[in-house]
């Protein structure tokens, strides 16, 4: 049941954009403005409670998330992805609560758990490599409503999308799901900078702790 | 002895096999395949042997114990259907961006001077200023800008932006201003040039940038140029949001396509209507030189093409020179097309005219014998070609428990709609009507954007729902169903069909309503409208209260909404119209094949 002209169709815009180069308008004699070094301060504020308003999405994050990680395996700030998301979020109109789960480090357990903690019923799992998870508390931890398995190819538009397809399921709409790219290289690339990474999270495990609510924010540091 | 009615249809061949028995034939068991190839072509053989194989096999018999096959001179009717499109957006100089982010930011109306946010901190104050914000500036940093020029007193009346951060940048200013995001070609978006922005809050529509009165008052428009900005607004109509950049070239302009013009010759007279005027002029042409001789279009335009590919398609089948073939019977539907603007710089779509035609053509004979010796050669079965689909319909309708002469049957096809009349003197007037189940697959294909066949067949035969939890589903009449185990997560929030107890999500932009209201209508406008239409022709002298008994039969007639929807319309006559119950049994199907084996029998009815 896919509408297969509409995909090819945008199949090959995608494609032609990049041929050209990327070569995307930008405004003209202003650099890009994005400021760097954004610094991401996680503070936390007790024992995550379950939420009562329909209107928040819960995100679940590692447990080394911000900790022992600073970057995501190709080496976007977490800030940067944890703030799209966020924005993502509150685009649509909805508050983001951030928690970090700590007696697992699989994603689809993180995100089940955010979901479960969700006055929507809706969280998302994110990891320190920045694989990430749409979960719903309806269903089993192991299913989900999105997934993005190759952290590797996502990108900043990607976590805006996901927060914001997260924020459209609370919601009750039928947003399309994100679109994402494959890249057969993204496995031998990073497969042992992922083992790595997943190595040092698992050591942050503490079983039996109850996940924590965090308080989330930005420091500018020396922003433009 | 044993004996097969084959009726070959344009979607189904249809198979009943009945032991004859003191004479009588008795029934015992009826067999179905898809139509292979075109009907009344000898493709059509696969189609006929798999139906009997089907039909043996539920009867426990070998197909060598059928001792003759009974084939019916399928009407040649052929039908095609094609939509084309008569109007169509084109803006020039983009003066509008009509769009409908989901998530525009503040409310309010602004009118200022499109200017690059870079600029905006050298404004003086009290200047009036929309920024112009592209992807690169980040929505905290945008709203730092606008903020700091805010509070140097620079009037900030509204801003556009490309990216999705509409809500984002406005939760972060101190004054609330309109604000229209998603407007992905923002490099084409004049600068320095008056400009309105208008946001209506969530569950309103615009108002000011709607109305022409509202644009001129914006823009102090002359009572001339309050007169070509009318596109403008009819375009906006409905919007949340939406701008309007007054530059001195810019429009909009509706324009009509020549679709070209359709000549309709009938037995009297002949009428030429123009396809632009809609199909309805169309209609009530036709029903002027009712009975129609031929129809011809205006060559190198659509509806010419369109014409000319039925006929030739109808030439083919029947090895007979293109030129001979006449049309019998068209059928025009208004609809309404989504269709992207031409010019727009947030890829936007509106709503155009478009027409879509059934035409049904009628050759001299189909080459019926060739079929029948090609199925003799093959399943070493005698053949005999017999009886008028009509007058089989019929006798096989009447097998429905309560019926009896006079009565009116409706075969609700794929390809067409066909009635016939037997009066009380057993006496029979048939006809045969454009437009059927596979106009209505392609009215609701296009009105919904779809380019997917099937989807659209779906769509037509199952109920939708929308799935609001994991655990509950709301049908389309409001009633919510809910069940034990989660459903999948791809159905989540989807708007699904509800296919033979499975749930089949829709493409994630249709809603709920607009899919039932599309399909209703579309059944609507070809259903009820052919059934009248149909009817009315074969009533005794042409007065549809005359007739007191309707049976739908045929594929369509399983549907679950559209014998409803013509008994309602027939009740308006007086008439009592049901689904045929075919030999008490067999639901709406069958009744040709049916009739085939009935009328092989005299006495037997």
């Amino acid at each position: 049941m896919i509408n297969t002209e509409m995909i090819v169709e945008e199949v090959v815009k995608e494609v032609l954009k990049r041929l050209a180069g990327e070569k995307e308008t930008v405004a003209k004699d202003h650099k890009d403005m994005k400021p760097a070094g954004r610094e991401l301060i996680l503070e936390e504020i007790g024992e995550a409670k379950a939420g009562t308003t329909g209107e928040e999405v819960v995100i679940g994050i590692s447990p080394a998330f911000g900790i022992k990680f600073k970057e995501n395996i190709t080496g976007i700030p977490l800030a940067d992805i944890l703030r799209e998301i966020m924005a993502g979020i509150a685009e649509e109109g909805l508050n983001a609560r951030v928690i970090r789960v700590r007696h697992t480090a699989d994603v689809a357990f993180i995100g089940h758990t955010a979901a479960k903690l969700s006055g929507s019923g809706v969280g998302i799992g994110l990891q320190s490599r920045g694989t990430a998870v749409i979960h719903h508390k309806d269903l089993q931890p192991l299913n989900n409503l999105e997934l993005f398995p190759q952290c590797p190819v996502l990108t900043l538009d990607t976590y805006r999308a996901i927060g914001k397809n997260a924020a459209l399921y609370a919601k009750g709409e039928s947003p399309t799901p994100v679109p994402v790219m494959n890249d057969q290289m993204a496995r031998p690339k990073y497969q042992a900078k992922a083992a790595v990474m997943h190595n040092f999270e698992t050591q942050y495990v503490k079983p039996g702790m109850k996940p924590v609510e965090l308080k989330v924010s930005f420091s500018k540091g020396g922003a433009s | 002895m044993i004996i097969a009615g084959v009726d070959i249809g344009n979607s189904t061949t249809e198979v009943a096999l009945a032991r004859i028995v003191n004479n009588r034939p008795v029934f015992i068991a009826s067999g179905m395949a898809k139509t292979t190839g075109i009907k009344g072509t000898v493709d059509n053989v696969l189609g006929i042997r798999l139906a009997l194989e089907n039909a043996a096999k539920k009867a426990k018999i070998d197909m060598k114990e059928i001792k003759l096959l009974r084939l019916n001179e399928a009407t040649p009717v052929i039908s095609d259907v094609a939509m084309e499109a008569i109007t169509e957006t084109v803006i020039t100089e983009s003066t509008m961006i009509g769009h409908n982010p989901s998530t525009p930011g503040g409310v309010g109306l602004g009118v200022g001077i499109t200017t690059p946010i870079f600029d905006i901190s050298s404004k003086k104050p009290g200047e009036k200023v929309i920024p112009v914000i592209p992807k690169n500036v980040d929505f905290e940093d945008a709203a730092r800008i606008i903020n700091d020029a805010i509070s140097k007193g620079v009037d900030v009346q509204g801003a556009i932006v490309q990216k999705d951060d509409g809500v984002l940048i406005s939760n972060r200013l101190i004054k609330k201003i309109p604000i229209v995001d998603e407007v992905s070609l923002i490099e084409k978006v004049p600068l320095n040039m008056p400009a309105c922005i208008e946001v209506a809050e969530p569950g309103f529509t615009i108002k000011t940038l709607s109305n022409p009165y509202g644009i001129a008052s914006v823009f102090n428009l002359t009572p001339e140029e309050t007169k070509n900005i009318v596109p403008v607004a009819r375009a906006l109509i409905g919007n949340r949001s939406a701008v309007v950049i007054k530059t001195p070239q810019g429009d909009v302009k509706e324009r009509k396509i020549p679709a070209g013009k359709i000549k309709l010759k009938g037995k009297n007279g002949t009428l030429v209507v123009d396809l632009e005027e809609g199909a309805d002029k169309v209609m009530q042409a036709l029903e002027q030189v009712w009975p129609l001789i031929d129809v011809e279009g205006t060559p190198s335009t659509n509806v010419g093409g369109l014409i000319a590919r039925v006929k030739e398609v109808m030439g083919q089948v029947t090895y007979q020179d293109m030129r001979e073939i006449k049309i019998q019977d068209i059928l025009a539907v208004d609809i309404l097309v989504p269709q992207k603007v031409m010019g727009g710089i947030a890829n936007e779509f509106f709503t155009e005219d478009a027409v879509a035609v059934a035409a049904m053509v009628r050759s001299s004979k189909l080459p019926m014998e060739k079929i029948a010796e090609k199925v003799e050669k093959e399943l070493n079965i005698p053949v005999e070609v017999t009886g008028i689909e009509a007058n089989m319909a019929i006798l096989g309708a009447l097998t429905t428990p309560g019926s009896d002469v006079p009565v009116a049957v409706l075969d609700l096809g794929g390809g067409s709609t066909d009635a016939a009349f037997m009066n009380r003197k057993r006496e029979v007037v048939s006809i045969h009507m454009a437009g059927a189940g596979e106009m209505v697959n392609m009215i609701i294909a296009a009105e919904l954007g779809l380019s997917d066949r099937q989807l659209a067949e779906d769509i037509k035969r199952y109920p939708a729902a929308k799935v609001e939890s994991l655990f509950s589903i709301r049908m389309e009449d409001g009633t919510v169903r809910f069940f034990e185990k989660p459903l999948e997560p791809e159905t989540f929030a989807r708007v699904c069909l509800l296919k033979e107890g499975n749930l089949v999500p829709l493409p994630p932009d249709l809603q709920l309503e607009k899919v039932r209201e599309v399909r209703r209508k579309a059944k609507q406008k070809v259903f009820v409208s052919n059934a009248v239409r149909a009817l009315s022709k074969v009533a005794p002298s042409g007065n549809l209260r005359l007739i007191d008994f309707v049976i739908m039969v045929g594929g369509s007639a399983l549907d679950f909404e559209i014998p409803e929807m013509i008994s309602e319309a027939l009740a308006g006559y007086g008439i009592v119209a049901g689904r045929g119950e075919i030999r008490g049994c067999e639901g709406p199907r069958n009744a040709v094949a049916t009739g085939l084996v009935l009328s092989g029998w005299e006495g037997a009815i």
